[in-house]
């Protein structure tokens, strides 16, 4: 299988690093959710692979080539070829539901507005917001404008979707309707999904495999089946819903010791 | 525990008597005598007696966790007797908190070198990353216009009815008083040398060279360029741009280049606006004080008010909305973090715009004065 994207030796952050030597490779057609608690850097890997924050070291690779090494036109051509959805939606307030999710076609294709308009009325059935075009996004409710990102996320019908925590903070129906509108994704247009997550209805609902980040670093990667197996203790602790530092699970690793290398790693059934 | 808390000594040691609830009301006062206790250097031992406590809670738990800390810095031992199931569940409270983090490494606060350099090496990014945003803005210009690229449909069009058409009534009221106001003390120190009709020459030339272009920019720094700069800034904060940036959309084109070009249309345009309006009011008041034709106080305009002169403004004018355009453009897309960097954002595109305007006008100036001279 060919890698979408690859990742490799990433070290990301702000003034700091938030992860160290992170690789990570996403084939085409999977659904990988990027795993972790609050402030485990997931959010920032997912903006240094859509372009949004250079690294201090490392590569991304996305469709085999290097993002952060092509020239900002290039760049942008690649990324054409991406959608991402952002946690906190960022449509854009002064327009309309139907202009947000046009704005990709309208920009960077040469579609007819009658095309234009039937295509965003599809995909916002898609997403079970039909007929809310003309609304404002303020008017809408969290959920809703989840949705709306979405639609514009994969209007272009991407070959990579980065989805940010689409269903952190939404009703387990609306969740399990974004859920599906996943899966639709995958399934119809094939579209490969990396998707930002702690919900773990959501996670065993849709993801091929999981990568676990954690103290900086990745530290298990596998099937849902596997990392809910594992052993390992953060990987334990989120499974189960455990408290880390609690009784009756495994003894959690001295704090401040990031995982060194692939040996500190759990490794389980990683395809290659 | 509303009543004082009752302390009694022994040898070396203290035992202090809790009555009624150790709450947030009474928390308080314990420390106190926990730490008075503390102080006197006499005593080995403390003795907190819960047995005539009623509710305890949080605060009173952290308040003799706390104290015990202290007092063992101090050599004096907290020793807590008669807990019952209830005190021991909020106690354990306490005792499962984590341990405190490790220390952060001690923040050595800079010297006035390290500040002075800190500050040199901000303004030195800042003015690169304005630098980049201008040559990124005619790049972006030019790829539009050679039709490699396109701006937002119907983008400009707003963006001049909103930063120009809507600017008139404001620019033209203020202009026209300017104009007056003008008029009336150039004639009043013209008339005791006899020379009343040079007014016209006088609000000509200082409103077509000098303040129209000025007035019509300082009221763009404050109406558009904070606008800019807290649209751009809301983008921002709102990810908004970093959503363009991930699907392939340059931020600048789609969001900096309209409002560039609007602005580049709207400033002189303004400006224009405000020279007319300013020598109508100026116009009206000869008329009035002087019984002074608007034929001939037009004929004066003209005769004085070259080409040059006019021309000079309203290059001027250009200048000055291009400094406000861009202060506000740069400002609001490196505005970062939260609501008060939006504010931070328009008040600083502000007072730049404005010092900026005032600068360069007064080097124009003292230039063309030069060139002016014999």
């Amino acid at each position: 299988m060919t890698a979408l994207l690859e990742c490799r030796g990433l070290t990301v952050g702000y003034e700091t690093p938030i992860l160290r030597g992170v690789d990570l490779r996403v084939e085409a057609g999977e659904i990988v959710a990027l795993l972790g608690g609050s402030g485990s850097g997931k959010s920032t890997l997912l903006r240094a692979c859509t372009g949004l924050l250079p690294p201090i070291s490392g590569e991304v690779q996305l469709f085999g080539q290097s993002l952060y090494d092509l020239e900002p036109d290039d760049r942008r051509r690649l990324l054409h070829r991406t959608g991402t959805a952002f946690q906190q939606d960022a449509l854009f307030s002064a327009m309309t539901v139907e202009e947000n999710v046009a704005l990709p076609l309208r920009e960077l294709t040469e579609l007819t507005e009658p095309v234009i308009r039937e295509l965003v009325e599809m995909r916002l059935g898609t997403v079970g917001l039909a007929g809310y075009g003309p609304r404002a996004p303020s008017t809408l409710s969290g959920g809703q404008r989840k949705r709306v990102a979405l639609a514009r996320a994969s209007i272009l019908d991407p070959e990579i979707l980065f989805i940010d925590e689409p269903s952190a903070g939404l009703d387990p129906i609306v969740a399990a309707s974004i859920d599906e509108a996943l899966l639709a994704f995958r399934e119809v247009l094939g579209i490969t999904l990396v998707v930002v997550t702690h919900e773990l209805e959501s996670i065993r609902a849709i993801a091929d495999r999981a990568v676990m980040l954690g103290r900086g670093a990745v530290i298990a990667e596998g099937t849902i089946d596997e990392l809910s197996r594992s052993k390992q203790d953060t990987v334990f602790h989120f499974f189960h819903r455990v408290p880390e530092g609690s009784l009756g699970a495994p003894p959690a690793a001295p704090p401040g010791t990031p995982p060194k290398d692939m040996k500190n790693r759990t490794r389980i059934g990683m395809r290659s | 525990m509303s009543e004082p808390i009752a302390v009694e000594h022994a040898a070396g040691a203290a035992v202090i008597r809790l009555q009624g609830d150790l709450t947030i009301p009474s928390a308080g006062v314990l420390y106190e005598q926990l730490r008075a206790l503390a102080a006197r250097g006499d005593l080995r031992e403390v003795v907190v007696d819960f047995a005539g406590a009623g509710r305890v809670d949080s605060s009173g738990a952290a308040v003799v966790s706390l104290a015990g800390r202290e007092l063992e810095q101090r050599g004096v031992r907290l020793e807590i007797a008669s807990l019952d199931d209830s005190h021991r569940a909020v106690f354990a409270q306490v005792a499962r908190a984590p341990a405190a983090p490790p220390l952060a490494p001690e923040v050595v606060s800079p010297g006035l070198l390290e500040r002075i350099g800190e500050r040199v090496l901000g303004a030195l990014a800042g003015a690169r990353a304005f630098l980049g945003l201008v040559f990124e803005t005619f790049r972006q210009a030019a790829a539009v216009a050679t039709r490699r690229a396109r701006l937002p449909a119907g983008a400009v069009v707003r963006q001049v009815a909103g930063m120009g058409a809507d600017a008139v009534p404001i620019i033209a009221l203020l202009s026209f008083m300017l104009g007056t106001t003008i008029a009336f003390q150039s004639i009043l120190q013209l008339q005791r040398f006899g020379a009343g009709v040079f007014v016209a020459d006088a609000i000509g030339l200082s409103m077509v060279r000098e303040l129209s272009p000025l007035i019509t920019a300082m009221i763009l720094t404050g109406r558009t360029g904070a606008a800019i700069a807290a649209e751009l800034g809301t983008m921002r904060v709102r990810s908004e741009i970093d959503a363009l940036s991930a699907m392939g959309i340059s931020p600048v084109r789609f969001l900096v280049v309209p409002r560039l070009i609007a602005i580049t249309i709207a400033g002189p345009a303004l400006a224009l606006v405000s020279m007319a309006v300013a020598i109508a009011g100026g116009m009206v008041i000869a008329g009035a004080v002087l019984d002074m034709a608007p034929g001939s106080f037009w004929d004066r305009v003209t005769l004085r008010v070259t080409m040059g002169d006019f021309l000079h403004g309203v290059s001027k004018s250009f200048v000055f909305a291009w400094i406000v355009g861009f202060s506000g453009a740069h400002l609001g897309m490196r505005a970062e973090g939260d609501a008060s960097s939006v504010g931070a954002a328009a008040t600083r595109t502000v007072v730049a715009g404005i010092s900026l305007i005032i600068l360069v006008d007064a080097v124009w100036a003292t230039i063309s004065s030069l060139g002016d001279q014999p």
